[in-house]
């Protein structure tokens, strides 16, 4: 019997190592749903998707519906997808306009802000029905950072402010790229599913560790990764070209670094920059020093980051640029989704490229993603196994080290030190009954 | 990329006075270099500048400001089709077995002239892998130039049904 005590939490991470349940066992499922998903902030989605009064998508928070709308006062809204009468989602779509939004069963009819402003055949409401408590139920608390619109479901808790905390650094990095200091989500997006447990794909975003072997059919002969930005000639260096069994070691340089909330993030990849150069993107840093100056560009173009983890579910990648968020579905299954990024006042040639390499890693038929999908598939199979209760996540164990820099803790990106402080976010949520 | 759009609608059984079934077997055969994993000879279909896109959106305008499935130039095309040899290529260890078929085709344009045509057909791919089937169905355009007896493919272009839907992961060509 499993109750989700704090000592029966507590009895499922050891140091360097994480009980097999916590991927495979639907009560644990239930309670992440609740006491992650249900009290922290997730992201729900960006201004550029919701442009007009009346734009709307939706998406969902854990498992709860959620509708980001945005209302004729120009102010957006996360409202719960489902009827205040009987409970139909009231949005079906992913995405629409609606001057107001209408439930299709009995026609109950709402503002763009959530308020009932129509009940059909009013005169058969009870005595005392009072039309004000009949909202469509908003979300306790939203947060805003650059465009990123989160929501929380509680109205106590850490303040948005406290749990973006330093990763704003890691959200400029990528708007910052913008000559318009914007970024649009509004190029469409990639989906695909996992038969697999979500954190499975947490994990990965900040696993450098993987690269060579599982993506070693994305390298050349000459140890490097196909070119995955605009103007880059080739790409990552990842395996050594003298010895193909061995890590090329300027991907063992890589850091790793982490802060709090389970929230992190790899130190950027080694590209030849100074040889980066195409027409779209010569044309962009033109763009782009004509807004910001040329000192300014230079900082903004020499990279930081190369994934980040915003803890439990949306990744920021500055490599191809995307916004990555993991939709857990059920113990073993997953949804991912994939937004293509454009930078605001950059040509739009810059931004077709980062589009098109986009599909290349990181589209349902990718070069990349698909060995990991494969990855996430057989842990979970391999999970069912019950010889051994624990998986090992102990690379770097005590190697790591306060970084002043970030006011951070880092650790070398081939070790596992993001995945135990996920854990430790992990532990701190689920123990918070 | 004019190339890439397509005509709003075309009269019942398209272009009349031509031949189908030229086309009808060089699609049949186009299926079957990949059902029998023959990638290599399926680029060589394509002209040097072809183009294989899957959008990932119904009536995707273009393959350029909205994400997409597949948008392989023949040396993206080359890129995957290495992957695909690669040993260590896990989303194909073991590979997976298709099945292609092809059929209501229609000739939407053709300039007899130039050698050029427009065919639309439906198509339904099954793919099996590791006890898991499933299906990929929807219409596709080839826009294909005469080639001495045989043609090219300067676009093949697949609007599957589901398209906007989330997959589990793909690692062979439609």
């Amino acid at each position: 019997m499993f109750d989700g005590t704090p000592d029966e939490i507590s009895r499922l991470i050891e140091p360097g190592r994480v009980h097999r349940r916590v991927y495979t066992d639907p009560a644990i499922f239930d309670l992440e749903m609740s006491r992650i998903f249900g009290r922290t902030w997730i992201f729900v989605g960006h201004d550029s998707q919701v442009v007009k009064p009346g734009d709307y998508i939706t998406t969902e928070i854990g498992r709860q519906p959620v509708i980001l709308i945005r209302h004729s006062d120009g102010n957006t809204h996360v409202l719960l997808n489902r009827c205040a009468h009987r409970g139909p989602k009231v949005c079906n779509e992913p995405c629409g306009h609606a001057k107001a939004l209408t439930c299709l069963y009995h026609g109950w009819t709402y503002d763009t802000d959530g308020t009932l402003i129509d009940v059909s055949m009013p005169e058969g409401t009870a005595k005392g029905f009072d039309k004000s408590q009949f909202s469509l139920a908003s979300v306790a608390r939203t947060g805003r950072y650059r465009g990123f619109i989160f929501a929380n479901l509680v109205k106590d808790g850490p303040s948005f402010d406290d749990f973006l905390g330093p990763m704003k650094a890691n959200i400029d990095d990528l708007v910052d790229r913008a000559p318009d200091g914007e970024i649009l989500l509004d190029a469409g997006m990639h989906r695909y599913f996992f038969r697999g447990n979500w954190k499975l794909q947490v994990e990965n975003v900040l696993d450098s560790y993987h690269v060579p072997y599982s993506h070693a059919s994305t390298v050349n002969k000459k140890g490097e990764q196909f070119s995955r930005r605009e103007g880059d000639k080739e790409g990552a260096k990842v395996i050594d070209d003298q010895n193909t069994d061995k890590t090329a070691d300027v991907w063992k340089g890589r850091r790793s670094f982490v802060v709090n909330f389970g929230h992190g993030w790899t130190s950027n990849t080694e590209l030849n920059e100074k040889g980066r150069s195409s027409p779209a993107y010569d044309a962009y840093k033109e763009a782009l020093a004509a807004k910001v100056g040329p000192e300014r560009m230079a900082e903004i173009l020499t990279p930081e980051f190369h994934n980040s983890l915003l803890y439990p579910n949306t990744s920021i990648m500055g490599l191809n640029i995307h916004i990555r968020v993991i939709r857990p579905v059920a113990v073993d299954l997953t949804e991912v989704m994939v937004y293509p990024v454009r930078l605001k006042g950059a040509p739009e040639s810059m931004n077709f490229g980062n589009i098109r390499l986009l599909n290349v890693t990181h589209s349902a038929a990718s070069f990349v993603q698909t060995d990991d999908l494969e990855s996430f598939r057989r842990t979970q199979a391999g999970l069912r196994s019950e010889q051994s209760d624990w998986i090992d996540i102990s690379r770097g164990l005590g190697e790591e080290k306060a970084d002043d820099h970030y006011n951070a803790t880092s650790e070398s990106a081939m070790h596992e030190m993001v995945i135990r402080a996920q854990y430790d976010a992990w532990r701190q949520y689920m123990c918070d009954a | 990329m004019d190339g890439l759009k397509l005509p709003q609608s075309t009269a019942p059984g398209g272009v009349a006075g031509i031949d189908r079934e030229q086309f009808e077997l060089f699609l049949i055969h186009e299926g079957r270099l990949l059902d029998d994993r023959r990638f290599e000879e399926w680029m060589e279909l394509f002209t040097e500048d072809g183009l294989y896109w899957i959008p990932s959106t119904p009536n995707q305008a273009d393959p350029y400001k909205i994400a997409s499935l597949f948008f392989d130039d023949r040396e993206l095309m080359k890129t995957r089709i290495d992957r695909l040899r690669h040993p260590r290529i896990h989303i194909q260890t073991p590979p997976s077995r298709t099945n292609h078929m092809v059929s209501n085709v229609i000739v939407e344009e053709a300039d007899e002239a130039a050698g050029t045509y427009l065919v639309s057909s439906s198509m339904l791919m099954s793919e099996c892998r590791l006890d898991i089937q499933r299906h990929f169905t929807g219409r596709q355009f080839h826009r294909i130039e005469r080639a001495g007896d045989s043609f090219r493919i300067r676009l093949k272009r697949v609007h599957l049904i589901n398209c906007d839907s989330p997959f589990e992961a793909m690692a062979v060509p439609i």
